[in-house]
């Protein structure tokens, strides 16, 4: 099942670009072949195995960072595409050893159960509750309507944002 | 939340200790696993449903650069000594299908494995794989159940008469009796499209065979590592000291990842040619044709009653829609729909018959539930038409023939039930309907123009799956005991070695919670350790049949005690006590009434590991360790109510979920919250299930939904919020009375989901007999009176 089309096929080896990016607040410089995704980029070759395939089709939402402060789909771009962006993977949340707010919350609320769609979900979750600071149940259930969970029926993530949404609104 | 103490942790909601790693980032799932030299493998898939093979050429393949290995059908055949093993073999005479990892000959459905390629990495070895050349003469394809059982249709095996791999029947009492005297008799036929378990995760291994000494380390993506250990020494002829298998983090099983898979076997042949260590990840298309396949049936049946609506005959035959090859259960889970036929109710004449047939679609294999989803929709449906037939309120013919709590152990067609109280559970479900208010809801929704409609279903669901000795009568060529080993270190902290697999189920802190209850210290103090058969005990089977809790929580349970009477027995020494007058708590062992008088568990094991004289008694041997083999005297059986409030769009046919309960007993709870939430996905799979997901094929046997665009998963926006009811009634053969909950909410979800629909359309008519009920399916039932396939 072929996903890739490519002239390496044919013997020839692709030439490898530069590609300059900010994870978590670090910057990495390697060379990637053209068709490498963001994702595998990520992945195999700066070691964020936080950042979970499990479509690479872009429904599923496990493969969700946010590049730039929004979320994307790191398996539907390319690498070369994200040249210059700033990504914030799973790995990124936590700091200083303290688990952040939402990661709290789905530990507290069991809003997660194997932990594969766990990243991606996180990630959507920073966002909805940035544009949302006090969403309902069913603007949660249709915020993380894009990213698929096959384990937990989805009612303690819903429970998890709820019971973060009050530690990460801003102080008024 | 942090620091539990000891007692009342059975049962106690405390967060699970898996977590922080899979929040953080920092779970290690099998394609994260890079061994130095490592090669990627992609696998040539068949792009036909049935055609001989005449001619592969890998020449282009292997001159490819990057390439390090291509084998074939024929080469793996050579290398391995035995077909994929069928360790479910209940029916003797079965003609089985000794398939091999690779096509051998012929091809028999879209996406069998016909060569493999080892590369640099995973990109270039696709590559490779477009440049292997195959010659295919195609043979016409047998796609449907109906096509497979024709008179005159092509054949899958030509050394096989026709396509019938196995029948037979499970009687109980006089069936012929029950129809001849029944007042009344319903019939129906049920349809069952394919579906699959779907983790999350795809299936994943990374295999290293080495040349030299012969030792094959698989890192493999399992839910049973024994089990896939035995049975690569049996594929590969290599004794089993020499293999190892550990399982990283699992990205959810749901049975698809019991299974035995070729991709396994073929990853450690590339591995030993290739002398490297080489990863084989089955990719999201991919594992729409290679994961086992499940659910597809046909289940005719019909129920003999009293004409005041007491069932007294069962009679149903089972047409089990198997794939181009058998997968490791064999015909296992269609075998335990007609097995569990009569589901909870009291029934004293029963004939269930399994038929099955192979056909070009992809092998049949384990998906949460195993049969019982089906069986389940069949008796409840049933009950619900047969109280249409008689005017009854569906109901009061669940209560008249529900199996009532004198009665247990009840012996049904092959099984015995342990135990229940399925009347009380039946109540507990209908009292919360009537105390939400959901009669008045329908009703006013009604009123209001909609069509709204409440369903129930009753389920009974297999778990503990035991004993080895009756299930290897049965035909399982494996056993089914657990063996679970619980120590203190020197530091006085506990470890259990478990041979179950962590699938995201929280058997870790399942597990921890009956060990520190039982040792007396805090739940922080225990690491259970999972996933390497190398470290870990031997469990038969492996995770699946809702085995992991009860069997593991039992044994666990059983050693946890045995090591605490010698931790006293060493107190006692150095308090100068007798042990029984010793108490344990929060890692402290004390003497009664006076608690200024202890000794920590720290100093317990530093005298039985390290600073030995003059502390640990002269007739105790060093070390603090116990080891536990259950063998369970018999299998358990929770069982479950489902309630449903849907509503549905006369326009469209979309059915949409208001509200959903399930009231349950799965005997000793460990841990509530990891319960509810075993049934919250439970029941979102059954919803899957029963409105959406279905794997369809075309008349020309080629697969249509390989995405997740195809293939619909419920999202949150699909799935209700649940309520869950609990009642305990302890499993009195199971030491700590826990019963397996693993497949409680998948199973009866479907019929409660049909029992609304049908419901909010009575005015129609309409009798829901297949599955999903999709909005296309939905509209032609409400013209035509039936929900069909």
């Amino acid at each position: 099942m072929s996903d890739h089309v490519n002239g390496a096929a044919e013997g020839t080896v692709a030439n490898k670009v530069p590609v300059t990016i900010t994870v978590n607040g670090r910057t990495h410089r390697a060379d990637c072949e053209p068709r490498t995704t963001l994702a595998d980029f990520l992945r195999e070759d700066l070691g964020y195995t936080g950042v979970h395939l499990g479509c690479e089709h872009g429904v599923c939402g496990a493969c969700t960072v946010q590049l730039d402060g929004s979320t994307a789909r790191s398996c539907c771009m390319l690498a070369v595409q994200a040249d210059g962006s700033e990504v914030t993977t799973v790995e990124g949340l936590a700091e200083d050893g303290q688990l952040h707010p939402l990661q709290e919350a789905f530990w507290n609320r069991h809003g997660l159960q194997c932990g594969f769609c766990t990243p991606g979900m996180l990630m959507t979750a920073c966002e909805l509750l940035a544009d949302n600071p006090d969403p309902s149940a069913e603007e949660i259930r249709e915020g993380i309507s894009g990213n698929l969970c096959r384990c937990t029926g989805y009612q303690f993530i819903v429970e998890s944002i709820q019971e973060a949404a009050p530690k990460m609104r801003p102080a008024t | 939340m942090a620091e539990q103490s000891a007692a009342g942790l059975i049962g106690a909601r405390v967060r699970r200790q898996e977590d922080p790693r899979l929040l953080t980032g920092r779970a290690q799932f099998v394609d994260d696993v890079r061994l130095p030299g490592m090669l990627n493998a992609a696998v040539l898939r068949s792009p036909v449903p049935h055609a001989r093979i005449v001619r592969i050429d890998v020449s282009r393949a292997l001159a490819h650069p990057g390439v390090y290995a291509v084998v074939t059908g024929d080469e793996v055949r050579a290398a391995v000594a035995t077909p994929q093993p069928v360790i479910w073999r209940m029916i003797p005479d079965q003609r089985m299908t000794d398939g091999y990892p690779l096509a051998v000959g012929k091809a028999r459905y879209v996406g069998q494995g016909i060569a493999a390629v080892a590369a640099t990495d995973r990109a270039t070895a696709e590559d490779a794989l477009e440049l292997i050349d195959v010659e295919y003469d195609e043979l016409p394809a047998v796609t449907t159940l109906e096509e497979a059982l024709a008179e005159d249709a092509p054949k899958l095996y030509d050394e096989w008469p026709d396509n019938v791999s196995c029948r037979a029947t499970i009687p109980k009492g006089d069936v012929e009796a029950a129809f001849a005297e029944a007042d009344v008799v319903v019939r129906e036929t049920f349809r069952f499209a394919r579906q699959m378990g779907t983790p999350l995760e795809t299936r994943g291994v990374v295999a290293t065979w080495d040349p030299f000494t012969d030792r094959l380390d698989v890192w493999l993506s399992t839910q049973s590592p024994n089990l896939a250990r035995d049975l690569f020494g049996e594929v590969l002829d290599v004794s089993v000291d020499k293999i190892r298998v550990r399982v990283p983090d699992v990205g959810g099983g749901f049975g698809n990842k019991f299974d035995f898979y070729g991709e396994e076997v073929v990853a450690a042949i590339l591995s030993k040619r290739t002398g490297r260590p080489v990863k084989l990840i089955e990719d999201r298309l991919e594992s729409f044709v290679a994961n086992a396949h499940s659910r597809e049936q046909k289940v005719e049946v019909e129920l003999a009653a009293t004409s005041d609506g007491r069932i007294t005959g069962l009679r149903g035959t089972v047409y089990a829609v198997l794939g181009g090859q058998l997968a490791t259960v064999g015909i296992g889970p269609c075998w335990l729909t007609a097995a569990l036929m009569s589901g909870p109710y009291d029934i004293a004449n029963v004939e269930a018959s399994v038929v099955g047939v192979v056909t070009n679609r992809s092998p049949y294999g384990s998906y949460r539930g195993w049969g019982q989803p089906k069986s389940n929709f069949a008796h409840e449906r049933m009950v619900d038409l047969l109280a249409r037939r008689l005017d009854m309120d569906p109901l009061d013919v669940r209560r008249k023939n529900l199996i009532p709590a004198d009665a247990f152990p009840y012996a049904s067609p092959v099984f015995f039930y342990d135990g229940g109280r399925y009347d009380e559970c039946l109540g507990l479900a209908t009292d919360a309907v009537r105390d939400r208010g959901w009669l008045r809801r329908r009703d006013e929704a009604r009123g209001s123009g909609r069509t709204v409609g409440i369903g129930y279903s009753f389920h009974v669901e297999i778990t503990a799956l035991g004993p080895s000795r009756i299930m290897n009568m049965a035909g399982l060529q494996h056993s089914a005991f657990d063996e679970e080993v619980v120590r203190i270190d020197s530091s006085g902290r506990v470890t259990v070695y478990t041979g179950q697999t962590a699938l995201g189920q929280g058997i870790q802190t399942a597990l921890a919670q009956v060990a520190a209850e039982q040792l007396g210290v805090p739940l922080d103090d225990v690491t259970v350790v999972v996933g390497d058969t190398d470290t870990c005990p031997y469990t038969g089977y492996g995770t699946g049949a809702s085995r992991a809790a009860s069997l593991g929580g039992g044994a666990v349970l059983t050693a946890s005690k045995r090591l605490k009477e010698k931790v006293l027995r060493i107190a006692g020494g150095m308090l100068e006590a007798a042990p029984e007058d010793l108490v344990v708590a929060d890692g402290r062992i004390s003497v009664v009434g006076v608690p200024d008088r202890s000794v920590s568990m720290a100093e317990i094991g530093d005298a039985a590991y390290r600073r030995i004289n003059g502390r640990l008694p002269e007739d105790e041997v060093p070390t603090l360790e116990e080891r536990e083999v259950f063998d369970p005297p018999n299998v358990a059986f929770s069982y479950g109510c489902t309630a449903v409030l849907a509503d549905v769009d006369r326009e469209t046919g979309e059915v949409r979920l208001l509200d959903y309960l399930i009231a349950h007993d799965c005997g000793t709870v460990i841990n509530p919250l990891i319960v509810d939430g075993q049934l919250h996905g439970g029941a979102a799979q059954a919803i899957g299930g029963a409105l959406y997901e279905e794997l369809v094929y075309g008349p020309d046997g080629q697969i249509q939904t390989t995405t997740f665009m195809d293939y619909l998963m419920p999202t949150a926006s699909e799935i209700p919020a649940f309520e869950l009811l609990h009642m305990e009634t302890p499993a009195e053969h199971i030491p700590g009375g826990f019963k397996g909950m693993g497949e409680g909410g998948t199973i009866g979800g479907a019929a409660a989901i049909a029992g609304a629909v049908d419901d909010a359309l009575a005015d129609l008519g309409v009798a829901t007999v297949a599955l999903p009920i999709t909005p296309p399916r939905l509209l032609a039932a409400m013209r035509n009176g039936q929900v069909q396939a």
